[in-house]
């Protein structure tokens, strides 16, 4: 585009603009020396790193001493927001530490440079662990390991310093979140440092890998929940397209152990081993002991009604990543090499989150920062320039950068940032080489496409359409669906057509109807090849046609609405309908669900033509809505039925209107989540004769109840502590000011105020609040719970059996699910939901394990059914009891 | 964080002309505000289509969502100028559709997101003089999901359509011929270079070109529309 002047028009306001920046220039220019050393350091090796050192290194010693903090801080950040670097800061220091030659005189006496940079440093390091930010701690202990390797740390200081962090691991009660990663950080410290400790001490080695050992022995229940592939009939197995980081970790090490770590030289950049070692004057550096802080429970005090602690803590779980291409392609995690680059690789997309622009053009770069060999040079580059591949190496960089992503991406239960992220990022790194990522990405939408047919895990497979839809989005809507048109042969609840069809609603959403059709081929368009829907989305306002009855009654409630009447004429208008109706109509008509119909479809009516248009409807007609919701559950219910009729043509419009209801507190979290079991829409039933079953469309519906209510309680909880302190501020300043005026004459009055168990009356409605919303939430985890046993474990006496619920959770149905029909699949993919709700949601269901559990699973103890057994298993696994 | 490389969820230094606020006040609204201001929208596009992708920023868990959507409208046409301010509940989420949204395709569009201070009434109205944004005044490029060239662009365009249009509504059949063949009987002893020509019937062709000339130049663009 080529508007002069974008945006801002007006010359006016064009200068004061220019004056503006001017200003900013001006701040930019003038550098301090500390702001300008610590740049210098972390632009380290913007064209060849090992030429820079002795430059930077000159720099830092220009100022002697009196450039340690800043050099110290340079290198902390360096070391902690570039990891790829980490190799060449330890050069550097390396330098650091030599004597300088001119010098010698004025300080032979003191410590190097470089020894009081690491002193420093460390300093920075311990800030780090009692903060607790894993990622920091971790990242400072690669640069110790390879400063050991370089003969700067002594070996002895650096092994027990891992040592601290496997000692994490025989804490009493120790979270998993805490155990993954302190032993990831000894972990990876060893695969850098392992020759120089092993030399030092083999038996240090042997434990550090034997108690990580014994750890992920402990974990293995959970990973069974968080696998990508699902099998329900199956103990954990080993899985040939996903790796668990852990693992992986602990094959690196054993692999590195059996050769004594020759083959960290081939994993890590080493520079600094070309220099010639420190004269044997120089002591080795030795690391001070430390312990790994214990975590800091936050005790508010709060909990909900019966007692039950309501405080959220994420807890973590076995990590996998799925894999989509073959070890000559991209890295094996399992190997030091690969494991090397994979590691750097994932720090650099959760570094550079702040920026997804930067980190793809990072990302694309991050070749220069490893040893040669590692990926394939780029097409194009000079012949000469061509390193010799090396064995087991040679990777393709684009189809790693993609695996990674969607690795991250999908990660259960779920990603560590929001997954809109990674689809930012996989844009941006298409957008910087559209030619060479491109294929990259459609190899993986494929591998992704096929893992459907093989128990790719519920919830992936909605990340995977979410992400395909979003990607497509942004390149033109281009992909060549004719490949999958075989695919029209499988069941229409074949995994592989849900995602055809889930992708195609989710690209309409972001476009319309007509652009995404004429993207398919004609095989697809038909209605009956159900890849689009029925018609393009749209409202469906059931009185419209005259034939139909109430169209009358109805089109006099809608004049009414469009002619902005009153609220309470309205109900009054209502109220004569129903007078009227009850009648002339016979007795097996529930004419209360009649008008409760009439007045909220005709209410979505005029609020049709846009999100705005409907918050405008609504909230007019509040006391209509809440007029009608009054009678209780069933009457909410009739409302959900009626704006899911009316918005049956789009599903999307059914989660907003049913998100602002809640929002507005026409219905509860529970009464959508009660709704969605009984009537949920996504199943294609059309009415609620059929097996009851839960589908991605349902499950949106179910977190979007779920997530409501638990953010009222974090909100309220918000509330309350907040409040709270303030209170508490007020009496510690009310009691200063006593102190220091004790013969004032208010004093009686003040100590009515001082009296710290009178709470104000903002803060005891905020308890009472707190204490409703809380109930709430155990009301909609519960109704979730009971919902899930209906549909998996059903009573033979339920008309609304699925016949399948226990049959796909046997190995040999599993085997033969080339022949599954719809109820097998619908089965398979209610049980996929039942899992993620387990896990997803476990924070929350920890808090009232034990009561919802008694309420809804006891009953199942001992079972012989294997639905129930299943359903009590996935339970106990995610709420920590197995 | 991030000393390396700059955050995407910084505000821009846009300053609203409107609002009565200083800077300093305003950089503070920003620094807790839920609205962001998205730009380079497409006519055409709807509300729902917004919210599907900024819904994807919301955290409800935190007790966040997407609040509301205010679309922007031609002043004069109430018809969507291509803007909008999406408001979240928490400011947090406006951060991450900064991060991960602004720069993104919607609609096949890229648009762009900025930190707003919070939508005022009259803020939904474009502030162009056609009654469309300010912005679709200068822009002189023809983009079709922005109802063809900039408004100034338009009327300048629209304008020389009228002028070509009120230059010819004297036409009468007698159409010019530009003058044949140098013809030795008619020299005359006048200056070559005669102000205004005579016309002559042979002229006819030439014109009736011109004038498919100035259909064809606005008739893709009408298509196009």
């Amino acid at each position: 585009m080529s508007y002069e002047r974008p945006y801002r028009g007006g010359g006016r306001r064009r200068q004061q603009r220019d004056d503006y920046d001017r200003h900013d220039r001006r701040q930019e220019v003038y550098e301090p020396p500390e702001q300008k050393l610590r740049s210098a350091i972390l632009r380290l090796g913007e064209v060849d790193p090992v030429e820079e050192l002795s430059r930077v290194a000159n720099q830092i010693r220009e100022g002697g001493s009196t450039n340690v903090p800043a050099a110290s801080e340079g290198f902390r950040i360096g070391v902690t927001e570039q990891p790829y670097k980490i190799p060449y800061y330890t050069a550097l220091l390396h330098i650091l530490h030599e004597p300088e030659a001119e010098k010698e005189a004025s300080t032979s006496d003191g410590p190097t440079l470089g020894k009081q940079i690491l002193e420093d440093f460390w300093k920075g390091f311990q800030a780090f662990l009692d903060k607790l930010a894993w990622r920091e701690t971790r990242l400072c202990i690669h640069f110790f390991a390879h400063l050991t390797v370089a003969r700067i740390i002594s070996a002895h200081s650096m092994a027990s310093l891992l040592q601290s962090f496997i000692a994490v691991l025989d804490e009493f009660g120790v979270s998993q979140s805490r155990a993954k990663r302190a032993a990831m950080c000894a972990a990876e410290g060893l695969m850098i440092a392992g020759q120089v400790l092993k030399e030092d001490s083999a038996t240090n080695v042997i434990d550090i890998i034997s108690a990580i050992q014994i750890y992920i022995d402990t974990t293995a229940p959970s990973k069974w929940l968080v696998q990508p592939m699902v099998r329900l009939h199956s103990q954990p197995h080993a899985l040939e397209s996903a790796d668990e980081l852990m693992e992986t970790a602990l094959a690196v090490l054993k692999t590195l152990n059996s050769s004594d770590f020759a083959e960290s030289s081939n994993s890590y950049p080493q520079p600094y081993l070309d220099f010639a070692p420190l004269p044997p004057g120089i002591t080795l550096f030795d690391l001070p002991s430390v312990l790994v802080p214990p975590e800091v429970i936050e005790l508010d005090g709060l909990s909900s009604d019966s007692g039950e602690d309501v405080q959220i803590k994420r807890e973590e779980w076995p990590e996998f990543y799925i894999r989509l291409f073959d070890n000559d392609v991209s890295p094996d995690p399992t190997s030091p090499a690969g494991y090397a680059v994979r590691s750097t690789l994932i720090d650099m997309v959760d570094i550079f989150e702040v920026n997804r622009k930067e980190c793809a053009r990072l990302l694309l770069e991050f070749p220069k920062w490893t040893l040669p060999g590692t990926f394939k040079p780029r097409p194009g580059a000079p012949a000469e320039s061509h390193p010799e591949p090396v064995v087991g190496k040679d990777w393709q960089l684009e189809s790693t950068l993609i695996e990674i992503c969607l690795g991250a991406l999908l990660v259960l239960p779920q990603s560590a940032h929001n997954t809109i992220y990674y689809v930012a990022l996989i844009t941006e790194i298409c957008k910087l080489s559209p030619s060479t990522v491109g294929p990259a990405v459609g190899k993986s939408i494929r591998r992704l496409y096929n893992a459907l047919a093989d128990g790719l895990d519920v919830e992936l497979a909605r990340r995977f359409a979410e992400w395909f839809a979003m990607h497509m989005s942004n390149f033109g809507f281009q992909w060549v669906w004719k490949e999958w048109i075989p695919d029209l042969a499988l069941a229409i609840k074949h995994p592989k057509r849900v995602f055809m069809r889930r992708a195609v609603e989710f690209e309409i959403r972001l476009a319309y109807f007509e652009r995404i059709l004429k993207t398919l081929p004609e095989q697809m368009q038909p209605e009956d090849a159900h890849v689009m829907p029925e018609h393009a989305p749209g409202p469906e306002y059931e009185y419209d046609d005259p034939l139909r009855p109430y169209h009358d009654s109805a089109q006099s409630v809608l004049n009414l609405l469009r002619g902005r009447a009153k609220p309470e004429d309205v109900i009054a208008l209502l109220d004569t309908i129903k007078n009227t109706l009850s009648e002339t109509s016979d007795g097996d008509v529930n004419i209360d669900s009649v008008i409760r119909s009439i007045a909220v479809q005709s209410l979505l009516h005029i609020g049709s033509r846009s999100f705005s248009h409907f918050l405008n409807a609504i909230e007019r007609y509040l006391p209509l809505l809440r007029s009608l919701a009054a009678p209780g559950d069933e009457a909410r219910l009739d409302i959900l039925t009626a704006c899911s009729i009316f918005w049956k043509r789009n599903r999307q419009m059914i989660a907003i209107v049913f998100d602002k209801l809640m929002q507005y507190q026409i219905v509860n979290p529970t009464d959508v989540v009660g709704w969605t079991f009984n009537y949920g829409v996504g199943n294609e039933r059309g009415s609620s004769s059929g097996p009851l079953s839960l589908n991605a469309h349902d499950w949106d519906l179910l977190k979007g109840a779920l997530d409501k209510a638990n953010g009222r309680v974090v909100v309220a909880r918000r509330r309350v502590t907040a409040l709270r302190k303030e209170e508490d501020d007020t009496r510690a300043r009310v009691r200063a000011s006593d102190g220091a005026d004790v013969t004032s004459m208010e004093v009686d009055a003040d100590a009515n105020q001082d009296d710290p168990t009178v709470d104000s009356p903002a803060l005891t409605s905020a308890l009472k609040a707190f204490a409703s919303l809380t109930r709430e939430q155990k009301a909609a985890l519960s109704r979730t719970l009971t919902g899930f046993i209906d549909c998996l474990a059903p009573l033979a006496s339920d008309r609304h059996a699925n016949p399948a619920s226990r049959d796909v959770v046997q190995e040999k149905k599993w085997h033969n699910r080339a022949n599954w029909g719809q109820d097998e699949w619908n089965a398979w993919e209610t049980w996929g939901w039942y899992r993620h709700f387990c896990r997803a949601y476990a924070p929350y269901l920890r808090n009232y394990a034990t009561t919802l559990g008694t309420v809804s699973l006891v009953k199942f103890e001992g079972t012989t059914d294997p639905a129930a057994a299943l359903l009590l298993r996935t339970w106990n696994v995610a709420t920590g009891q197995d | 964080m991030a000393h390396v490389i700059q955050c995407l969820d910084q505000p821009s230094n846009y300053k609203d002309s409107q609002s009565r606020v200083d800077r300093q006040k305003q950089n503070d609204l920003l620094a807790k505000s839920n609205t962001l201001y998205v730009g380079n929208l497409s006519f055409y596009t709807t509300e729902e289509q917004i919210y599907e992708i900024f819904t994807k920023c919301g955290s409800p868990e935190d007790g966040g969502g997407v609040k509301r959507i205010i679309m922007g409208l031609d002043r004069n046409t109430r018809t969507p100028c291509g803007f909008c301010f999406v408001e979240y509940y928490t400011h947090a989420e406006a951060l991450a559709a900064m991060r991960y949204i602004s720069g993104t395709k919607l609609d096949e569009r890229i648009i762009r997101c900025d930190l707003d201070l919070g939508y005022k009434e009259g803020r939904q109205f474009g502030r162009g003089k056609s009654g469309g944004q300010v912005r679709d005044e200068h822009r002189s490029d023809y983009d079709p999901g922005r109802g063809g060239w900039g408004a100034q662009a338009q009327r300048l365009e629209i304008e020389r359509r009228r002028e070509m249009e009120e230059r010819y509504a004297d036409t009468t059949v007698a159409v010019a011929g530009g003058g044949g063949e140098w013809n030795q009987q008619h020299a005359t002893a006048e200056p070559a270079g005669t102000l205004k020509r005579g016309r002559s019937p042979e002229d006819e062709g030439d014109d009736s070109r011109m004038a498919n000339r100035a259909r064809t130049d606005g008739d893709p663009e009408a298509e196009r529309m």
